[in-house]
């Protein structure tokens, strides 16, 4: 069910849209993601990017519309080892259990698969030691499995998070401004694995950044939102610096928006 | 320039406990306040400052006790029965701070409810532990002791008993606690992992709070020590109870050498404490 071959619909959502209270975060929404895409979602601040990413993930539940991910109804997903399997969030940090040794962390991306004993098990003995090793080493990080995770850097812990994503092997990556903390090199590092690690195995990939650039130069495909709507959803090999300049325009809608110096 | 928009999405965090107190804390306080000074400065108007304050001749019992405590007798009998009795207090602190750990852990997590998906049910959990934990630490170790005496006379299970329920009931609370207030980033990461609760306690919850459940342990600890002397005052041996002999024989320099011993286990296990916590760290 999970080997979705290219050309078949990985994500598939219909008039989707989000409210909170008087805000409105998505307006009906609809977006087909093919199989083995790498979309890149852009745009100003709370133009509805997370929000689209929480409700892809099923950590939100839509107001109106419908999310199908593989073909499965995301509504009817429960929590647990199937839709860990077909879905794998990264966020944007902060996210690693500090004061566990990296392996453990890593390890985590086990948790849907593993049984209560094998995790309780393998906090005292890990296991699968070898598969945490390869995806540290995949990372860059393989010195890193015994560290203590608090003491590695900001981009050293974005790398075990996406190490954590590598082993819990999922179909579908979601990725909430996975780099919003870094500096601009270590940024670009870790975009350049998250994109790899996708390609590598044909997942599916959806990033929200903040950097066009970034955006344009890894990604695939480029959907740009404004305001809760798409803006403007093209190859990212046929978006030119005009679109660009309308996504980014002030807004003349007024109070959703305040400019800060 | 940048530009931000009011209209950030809530937290997509689904366990997060949001406490009434925190949002009704400022309101009233400065009336409590009021009240608590007034009462304060009620209270020094009511004591009588003349000359019964202390007992006739007390001045002299307290320079003879002051003098006692200066100079500890430190002959080898009194040491060896110093090292005794502190062993025996040592004993009862070690056995009923055992006991309390076996009760609170698998109670303070009942009473986080974080175990529990279902907001009801973890409401009622929670409601349910923590007033379990409300009883049993409500009622003071001596009271505990003084009942458990009365029922199964003066043996060491009355008094190992009688400081284990309070302790518990302390230490289950504190849990509790520590397992509610942990950053939600993290656990979500390991529930979008595929990790059921239980699985994201041992995975998320405890390593983050192990630090902090660890030292306060260990806080509690010290203070067991001290009620564990205290027990002897109700006739249960122990550094207290020789506390006890030697004043009543007035041999204060011998009262000093066991305060001393007392002092000295409380000092070691914060010596000890601190390097477990220091090795934690790293």
């Amino acid at each position: 069910m999970t080997d979705a071959g290219a050309g078949t619909i990985a994500i598939a959502a219909g008039n989707i849209s989000k409210r909170y209270r008087e805000t409105v975060a998505l307006d009906q929404m609809t977006l087909a993601v093919n199989a083995g895409e790498t979309v890149a979602i852009v745009g100003p601040s709370g133009s509805g990017k997370t929000t689209l990413l929480h409700l892809l993930a099923g950590n939100l539940a839509t107001d109106t519309g419908s999310i199908a991910l593989n073909g499965r109804a995301l509504a009817a997903l429960q929590p647990g080892r199937e839709k860990a399997r077909l879905v794998g969030i990264m966020h944007q940090g902060n996210d690693l259990v500090a004061n566990l040794p990296v392996v453990h962390n890593v390890l985590a991306g086990r948790l849907g698969e593993w049984g209560l004993l094998r995790s309780l098990v393998s906090l005292v003995i890990p296991r699968e030691r070898e598969i945490a090793l390869r995806a540290l080493d995949r990372v860059g990080i393989g010195d890193k499995l015994s560290e203590r995770t608090s003491r590695l850097s900001g981009g050293e812990q974005q790398r075990v998070a996406l190490a954590r994503l590598l082993i819990q092997n999922p179909a579908i990556i979601i990725a909430d401004e996975p780099v919003s903390s870094l500096d601009p090199i270590r940024a670009e590092d870790v975009i350049r694995i998250l994109v790899e690690i996708a390609s590598d195995e044909s997942r599916t990939l959806v990033a929200s950044l903040h950097s066009v650039p970034l955006a344009l130069q890894y990604f695939s495909r480029i959907i740009a939102l404004r305001n809760g709507r798409v803006l403007f959803d093209r190859p990212a090999v046929d978006v030119h610096p005009i679109h660009l300049d309308r996504l980014y325009a002030y807004d003349d809608e007024g109070p959703r928006i305040a400019v800060v110096e | 320039m940048t530009i931000e928009v009011s209209r950030l999405p809530p937290e997509a965090a689904s366990g997060s406990v949001i406490r009434a107190s925190e949002r009704s804390l400022p309101r009233g306080r400065g009336l409590l306040t009021l009240v608590l000074i007034a009462a304060f400065l009620w209270s020094i108007l009511q004591i009588e400052w003349g000359g019964d304050l202390i007992h006739a001749g007390g001045v002299a019992v307290l320079i003879d006790l002051l003098s006692g405590l200066v100079r500890p007798d430190l002959s080898a009998s009194i040491v060896r029965k110093a090292l005794g009795a502190a062993w025996v207090t040592l004993t009862f602190a070690v056995a009923s701070i055992s006991l309390a750990l076996l009760f609170a852990i698998p109670a303070g997590i009942g009473a986080s409810g974080v175990l529990i998906r279902h907001a009801g049910a973890r409401r009622w959990t929670m409601l349910l532990g923590r007033a379990v934990l409300a009883l049993m630490r409500s009622i003071h170790e001596l009271v505990w002791a003084l009942l458990f005496v009365t029922a199964i006379g003066l043996s060491p299970y009355a008094a190992i008993l009688a400081l284990a329920i309070p302790y518990a009931g302390i230490l289950g609370r504190i849990y509790a606690d520590l397992l509610n207030d942990v950053p939600t980033a993290p656990l979500r990461a390991l529930r979008d992992a595929g990790g059921s609760e239980l699985k994201v306690l041992f995975y998320g919850r405890l390593p983050l709070v192990l630090p902090d459940l660890i030292a306060y342990s260990f806080y509690r600890f010290e203070c067991a020590m001290r009620s564990s002397a205290i027990m002897s005052f109700i006739g249960i041996a122990g550094i207290g109870y020789q506390i006890q002999l030697a004043l009543d024989d007035l041999k204060y320099r011998q009262v000093s050498t066991y305060l001393l011993a007392l002092v000295v286990l409380v000092v070691a296990t914060d010596i000890w404490s601190s390097q477990v916590r220091r090795a934690m760290v790293r």
